[in-house]
């Protein structure tokens, strides 16, 4: 029994190494996809040209958005106005012999709809540039306010943990993106934030785990403190990653296509937050050469004094 | 001694509970508005008794042949009532009936929530919807970057006047000789300090170009490239600064965008009223400060005559302009008077301290203008004098203006300041209604999914914990409700999709809370403690743990609060609010329902026998 429980310790110390590995591995496959195909940015981000047309008939979004799609390449945005009635239609600016009016009357023959055409404009980002760097500089101050925060709680190997396994679950669903060439928009933008505040709830609730072990027990070595934080709350990650990527799960099948970036962004970026939870944020700090000892040797510290 | 601290610690849950109790309640009946929906209805009331009341009928068939749906129309004796199904049918439904029955019937419309009158009267408000859920309103404005350069010139104009006065140069000449370019003319030719002039102009007006004309004359001219230059920051401008409106407006989820070369399309959310949108976005205020100027040969003199009739003669160069205003707020003097506090910047504020420094007890100006379009299309700049006051003392970067007609007009001056003045006229070209981006059917869809998704949750709860399962059940359902009636209270808070993605963290955080405390109570149980002192300690024990990461995700949400935009902006105001229901409800609520139902219970928990 006791070789056996010796024997499984041992494997889960293997599974956290060879899949941090792994982990490294992935980041740089997606730090390649980034480099070399590059995010497929959204029309929030980089604008497009704006047709607008009425329509004698009146039509419902989804009719309009099936016949768009079916006749239009590229990915757009739709949006209508006065009962279904009025349209605007946006498309990314790259597609030359789709701009302007003249899709428009091929379009009008091909769905036999009378097609007033109304205007037909460039249109600029949503995002301006000033946003883009705004956004980049508060994800920096967040994660070295967030190191800053967990040193002074925990102890900086660990903050550092979470915070390279946060960097990680960010850069492998931007890979995702890259890869598989899904449009990255504003709402994916949200869907990433809240992916940082999952990752890292995940990394402290280990980390936190891994000081009280450290705080309580006699056990020496940090390998298997490591281990046995993660044991006791293997759990909890289960039932809190299972049920949220449930729910996400729903949307994604049900909610159908305008949801469907949203879903894969959040449920890739769960599934990896909770790996990188186990595999990084608490193996991190035993390669920078956490010690067992740590805490009990501070409040022996703290005792030596008057 | 032990009985009295069991007493003190059974009346401080008392108090706990009541208090708890309370905040639920408000909650509740702030979410309760969400229930129910605006409804738009439209009153036709007859002009005149010898007209024949318009039957139902008529206008159901004149409606169906446009293709429009209302929910109801009631008729009575002299009043025809229109409920409409669909909000944004409003402007198309009124001009429609305007066209068939103008002639004889008023037609006025109004926006009604459905909710029953008592809470109707605590004036509780549904949450607003962003653009992608509910549609809203569409602004295209147009922006005058032409009359931006050829004021931009003029101000130049002044300057150079000024700078060959300080270089003691005499000038015969010095206009505009067509929209890009400057003319300066010398008074006497070759003179050596001409050079050093024309460096000092080139250094303060690096995008102008200079040519010499002759030997009197030469020419600052605007190159092709740099008008496009000028142009582009103009709208750069001119977008941030609308921004910066719709911000203080209180609407977070608007879309403002470039349109075309000179254009701005900006979608406005959840805006019943368009009017005042109209008001604030549309309009062009600015504010300037002048001296008075004391005598007649001072460079460029600006007359003007304030409200009295007044003639005031003022240089035409201003001692600052509105752009050095960094903050303004509206208030009121000692005397109940309205005003405006201004805090200038530093550049704004030094100007102000040595301009005042040497006039004190002279008179200082403070002009308003306004762009706005004449009979004739064409841009009109009407400026007024607001206030002529004397100079009483060595000012600051903090000051006031008083003498606002009222308290409205000084919160609309400190709103427009506040938000910045901008350099170039704008007139509003398009206005109409939008639909929902993502339409109705996705947004049901959506709303099927989530409800199955949690239902999952909510059933795995049940089935794992049991008896502390549901219990967290109620804590999560609470969290919602409470989640919702904080965001109607707030008026910033817009519920998008982004918002929607805040929600789903939110609610596994929730299901986290509970699920880290149940396995600590669990721990604890193994470990051989009571049921009793495995709960407190449970909760006691995870609080530390659910309060690290809490914080954490709250520092990203506060950052990207301050600095996101948005989209970003209303994911951060739903991930805020969620920590904080959802730490309220996993914490306090389930604790208390958890002593609660252990009173009534004590045999049954977690689904073990204690």
């Amino acid at each position: 029994m006791n070789y056996f429980l010796l024997k499984q310790t041992e494997f889960l110390s293997k599974f956290r190494l060879v899949s941090f590995y792994f982990a490294a591995v992935f980041v740089l496959l997606s730090l390649f996809g980034l480099f070399y195909n590059g995010l497929n940015l959204g029309l929030d981000f980089t604008g497009g040209y704006l047709t607008e047309f009425s329509t004698q008939q009146s039509l419902t979004q989804n009719k309009m958005e099936a016949l768009l799609t079916s006749f239009l390449p590229d990915t757009f945005q739709l949006s209508s106005a006065e009962n279904g009635t009025r349209w605007s239609v946006q498309q990314i600016d790259n597609d030359i012999s789709m701009k302007g009016k003249t899709w428009l009357t091929d379009f009008s023959e091909r769905s036999g709809l009378t097609i007033m055409p109304q205007d037909a404009i460039y249109i600029g980002s949503q995002v301006g540039e000033e946003l883009i760097n705004q956004g980049g500089l508060a994800l920096l101050t967040s994660v070295i306010v967030i190191l800053f925060y967990l040193s002074l709680r925990f102890e900086w190997r660990l903050a550092t943990g979470s915070v390279i396994a946060l960097c990680h679950d960010v850069i492998i669903v931007l890979g995702i993106f890259a890869w598989f060439d899904v449009s990255f928009d504003l709402t994916i933008l949200a869907s990433l934030l809240a992916i940082i505040g999952y990752s890292l709830n995940d990394s402290i609730i280990v980390g936190d785990k891994i000081r009280e072990i450290m705080r309580r027990n006699n056990e020496s070595n940090i390998d298997s403190i490591i281990n046995l934080a993660i044991k006791s709350t293997i759990v909890r990650t289960l039932i809190t990653s299972g049920t949220t990527l449930a729910t996400i799960l729903a949307i994604w099948i049900f909610a159908g296509e305008s949801l469907a970036g949203f879903s894969i962004a959040l449920f890739s970026g769960i599934l990896v937050g909770t790996f990188s939870s186990i595999a990084i944020s608490a193996t991190v700090p035993q390669l920078l050469g956490l010690t067992a000892d740590y805490y009990l040797k501070k409040e022996e510290d703290v005792c030596q004094l008057p | 001694m032990m009985n009295s601290r069991t007493t003190k610690h059974a009346r401080r849950a008392k108090w706990q509970n009541i208090v708890i109790t309370f905040i639920l309640l408000f909650m509740l009946i702030s979410a309760l508005p969400n229930l129910y929906s605006d409804k738009v209805s439209i009153h036709l009331a007859n002009n005149n008794a010898q007209n024949e009341q318009v039957s139902p009928q008529d206008i159901n068939n004149l409606l169906a042949n446009h293709n429009l749906t209302v929910d109801e129309i009631k008729s009575s004796t002299d009043d025809t009532t229109i409920t409409l199904k669909n909000k944004t049918d409003q402007h198309s439904i009124e001009s429609l009936l305007i066209k068939e029955f103008g002639d004889n019937y008023s037609i006025e419309s109004s926006i009604e929530n459905d909710a029953p009158i008592w809470l109707k009267s605590l004036e509780g408000k549904p949450i607003k919807l962003g653009l992608d859920l509910s549609g809203g309103v569409l602004f295209v404005l147009d922006v005058d970057t032409e009359r931006a350069l050829s004021d931009r010139l003029k101000s130049i104009v002044l300057e150079v006047k000024s700078l060959a006065i300080e270089k003691r140069i005499r000038l015969s000449k010095v206009k505009l000789q067509d929209n890009y370019s400057i003319v300066i003319s010398y008074a006497s030719p070759k003179q050596s300090a001409y050079q050093d002039f024309l460096t000092k102009i080139k250094k303060n007006y690096p995008e102008l170009t200079q040519n010499k004309l002759d030997e009197n004359q030469i020419t600052l001219a605007y190159s092709a490239q740099e008008q496009v230059k000028f142009r582009q920051e103009t709208m750069k401008q001119t977008i941030k600064t609308m921004r910066g409106r719709i911000e203080e407006l209180g609407i977070t989820e608007a879309v403002t965008q470039k349109q075309g070369k000179n254009r701005i399309r900006i979608e406005l959310p959840g805006v019943h009223n368009p009017e005042e949108a109209k008001r604030i976005i549309g309009a062009t205020a600015s504010l300037d400060f002048y001296q008075l100027a004391e005598h007649s040969k001072a460079v460029g003199i600006l007359q003007m005559t304030d409200e009295n009739g007044r003639k005031l003669r003022m240089n035409s160069k201003e001692v600052f302009s509105g752009s050095s205003i960094k903050n303004a707020r509206s208030g009121q003097d000692e005397m109940g008077m309205p005003l405006v506090n201004l805090t200038l910047d530093s550049v704004g504020g030094k100007k102000m301290s040595a301009f005042s420094k040497k006039n004190i007890g002279k008179p200082m100006v403070t002009v308003f203008s306004e762009f706005y379009r004449n009979t004739k299309d064409e841009m009109v700049k009407k400026s007024k004098v607001i206030n002529v006051a004397t100079i009483q003392q060595h000012l600051g970067s903090q000051f006031s203006i008083t003498n606002m007609s009222s308290l409205q007009a000084a919160q609309e001056l400190a709103l427009l300041l506040r938000a910045g003045s901008l350099t170039a006229p704008v007139t509003i070209v398009q206005q109409r209604s939008i639909e929902a981006t993502l339409g109705a059917d996705n947004i049901d869809n959506g709303i099927k999914a989530l409800t199955i998704g949690i239902s999952f949750t909510l059933l795995f709860m049940a089935f794992w914990y049991r008896t502390l399962g549901v219990i967290a059940n109620v804590a999560l359902a609470l969290n919602l409700v409470s989640l919702l009636g904080l965001m109607s209270l707030l008026p910033g808070a817009v519920l998008t999709l982004p918002g929607i993605a805040g929600l789903v963290l939110t609610v596994g955080m929730a299901v986290d809370t509970n699920v880290l405390i149940f396995e600590r109570i669990k721990e604890e149980l193994k470990r051989g403690r009571h049921a009793l002192s495995a709960i407190e300690n449970g909760y006691k024990s995870a609080f530390s743990t659910i309060l690290d990461a809490n914080i954490t995700t709250m520092i990203t949400g506060i950052i990207l609060y301050s600095v996101g935009y948005g989209a970003v902006k209303g994911f951060a105001i739903i991930l805020c609010l969620g920590i904080l229901t959802s730490m309220f409800t996993g914490v306090f609520v389930s604790k208390a329902l958890t002593n609660l139902s252990i009173r009534e219970n004590k045999s049954q928990l977690l689904g073990v026998k204690l």
